[in-house]
């Protein structure tokens, strides 16, 4: 169990540390941030943002009475932006995932990892950690920027809203850096794994939508499925034990399938 | 240390190596040599436990390579075909990390991954990227990460390739400091390699083990071209050799095994040039002998040696100036 763990923690700090040396990874962190930042600004201060329809609303009942509808402005901050950052990891995660494997395939490392005391198992669960760790420090900052808008909320806001939301959003990232590890490892192309993981993000995003238009409990089976649907729960301030049991599911069944993978590979390969 | 039993491997319906036998002795340097494509990379993969094979079993340490793959993959060091480099780790920081995984503990570490370095000849590179290496430099770090952990058997694919002159001669004097304390292995499509560096040869041919033997014995097997396989009745061998070894144009008389009761079998290798079939068989008459077979050999040798790369390229030699 102790060379287990060795061994986890030897693959999770060399792929940590071959992020933090690829210029791959800083456009993508740059690119993120700067987009995060972009959503930030335009919640709140944006055309349709935030700030300016609360001020609408207020600008509306001085002037006409009447009551004002009730509005929890930081709450609604906190969802729209998580929201959007939802929607954000679309683009990037698979870019996070597509070299895991693939980068392995082709240099030709795997078959040092392969003819080592390794098992599978470890490899993987060594590199989703990794790739894990490179995205929750993307995520970090995120939090400074929600902690400046937030003080300024009267009265204040649990602090649990937006930490629980961003456990979801890192929940969610794990369940689909785990699948997309496993596409990673069908192929040595990352272009191809980081295509085939796009499309494999986007019909577990909207499956719920797919769900709708099967009827009975076939449909509503599958709308569990849905990964937004369970992100939403998280970042709506719900702890629903539920949603962390199918995001487990994901990346378990994620680490198990590349486990296969590599194992079918080698037993096939030409 | 290392034994090949009966190992087949087949991809769909082609066979990349049938029926492959041959064994490795503790401290031994055996040569692997084939012309390209006749399996070499293939049974070096099995033995390495990258690859199952179809049937049979090869034994590592007393270990199946399939069976007991994480005991046998402890014991081994491997060079692939392409050295299995990250470029964007320093040499040092690759090898300890490799010697991590090979299970070296967290005390050891730091002397076996300098003794490799200094094994290697890598101390001015320690810390350099690997990506800013050049090909020769690149192979001896994938030689490096083969013997990082001291592995008790040695698989070096093809380990002199793209390498120059002078950088060959020191991989190949590196491989022999590693004899004795390790058993290597090692493949080769180059037929001077096998005589400098291996004190054994098998070679391998369409997928198949042709010949085993020193490289000095096969050397003039094969460069002899052609020679008889001779069945005499007895079991004493001696004298029949003498007399053979006396007619003009013999090379080279060994014993080789045989089926038939009180016979002997004896191969005679003939000196380049020479047909003198009627003289060995007058020669072992007029001794006393009787003869009951003679029959030409070699002719699967002559066929590998045909492809095989004979002569080493005399480029000038130069100086690796990264």
């Amino acid at each position: 169990m102790r060379i287990v763990l060795a061994n986890i923690i030897a693959i999770y700090r060399r792929e940590l540390q071959s992020y933090f040396v690829s210029p791959l990874a800083y456009a993508i962190a740059s690119v993120f941030w700067f987009l995060a930042g972009l959503f930030l600004v335009m919640i709140l201060l944006g055309p349709d943002g935030i700030l300016p329809t609360i001020a609408a609303y207020d600008l509306q009942s001085q002037q006409m009475g009447g009551a004002v509808p009730v509005i929890d402005v930081a709450y609604e901050f906190v969802r729209a932006f998580l929201d959007r950052m939802g929607w954000l990891l679309l683009f990037i995660l698979p870019v996070l995932s597509m070299g895991l494997y693939a980068e392995e395939r082709k240099r030709g490392t795997l078959e040092l990892l392969a003819t080592s005391p390794l098992t599978n198992w470890a490899v993987a669960i060594g590199k989703l950690l990794g790739v894990l760790t490179f995205f929750t420090t993307m995520v970090l900052p995120l939090l400074g920027f929600e902690a400046i808008v937030l003080a300024a909320a009267s009265p204040p806001v649990s602090p649990i809203i937006p930490l629980l939301g961003h456990l979801g959003l890192i929940l969610l990232a794990a369940a689909i850096l785990s699948l997309g590890m496993f596409i990673s490892s069908l192929t040595d192309s990352t272009i191809l794994s980081a295509v085939l993981t796009f499309g494999v993000i986007i019909l577990l995003l909207f499956v719920d939508l797919i769900a709708k238009i099967i009827p009975g409990s076939i449909g509503e089976a599958i709308s569990h499925l849905s990964l937004l649907k369970h992100y939403d729960t998280l970042v709506q301030g719900i702890f629903d034990t539920s949603s962390l049991v199918l995001f487990s599911s994901y990346i378990i069944l994620g680490v198990f399938l590349t486990a296969q993978s590599i194992d079918t590979l080698r037993f096939q390969r030409q | 240390m290392i034994e090949v039993d009966h190992l087949s491997k087949v991809y769909g319906s082609t066979p990349a190596i049938s029926d492959v036998t041959f064994s490795v002795e503790p401290g031994e340097i055996l040569g692997f040599l084939g012309p390209n494509g006749a399996g070499k990379t293939t049974t070096m993969r099995i033995l390495a436990g990258y690859l199952p094979a179809s049937t049979g079993t090869a034994r590592i340490a007393g270990y199946d390579v399939h069976e007991n793959s994480l005991s046998v993959r402890q014991r081994i060091g491997y060079l692939p075909e392409t050295p299995p480099l990250y470029p964007e780790m320093t040499v040092e920081g690759f090898l300890q990390f490799v010697a991590q995984i090979k299970g070296v503990s967290a005390g050891d570490r730091p002397m076996k991954v300098s003794a490799a370095i200094e094994r290697c000849n890598l101390q001015e590179k320690r810390q350099v990227i690997i990506r800013k290496l050049s090909k020769g430099y690149r192979q001896r770090v994938g030689i490096a990460q083969a013997i990082v952990h001291d592995p008790p058997a040695i698989i070096l694919d093809e380990p002199t390739v793209g390498l120059d002159p002078r950088q060959i001669i020191e991989v190949r004097n590196l491989i022999k400091s590693l004899a004795g304390t390790h058993t290597i292995i090692l493949s080769t499509h180059i037929l001077p390699e096998v005589s400098m560096t291996c004190s054994r040869v098998a070679i391998i041919h369409h997928g198949q083990v042709v010949a085993t033997n020193s490289p000095e014995n096969l050397m003039t097997q094969l460069t002899s071209g052609s020679g008889y396989d001779i069945e005499i009745a007895g079991e004493e061998v001696s004298l029949a050799k003498q007399v053979i070894q006396n007619v003009a144009g013999v090379s080279l008389v060994e014993s080789m095994p045989t089926s038939g009761e009180n016979r002997s079998c004896l191969r005679v290798i003939l000196q380049p040039g020479t047909e003198i079939a009627p003289k060995i068989a007058a020669a072992l008459i007029n001794s006393g002998f009787d003869l009951y077979e003679m029959r030409r050999i070699s002719a699967t040798l002559e066929d590998v040696f045909l492809k095989l790369t004979t002569e080493e390229k005399h480029l000038p030699i130069e100086v690796d100036t990264e």
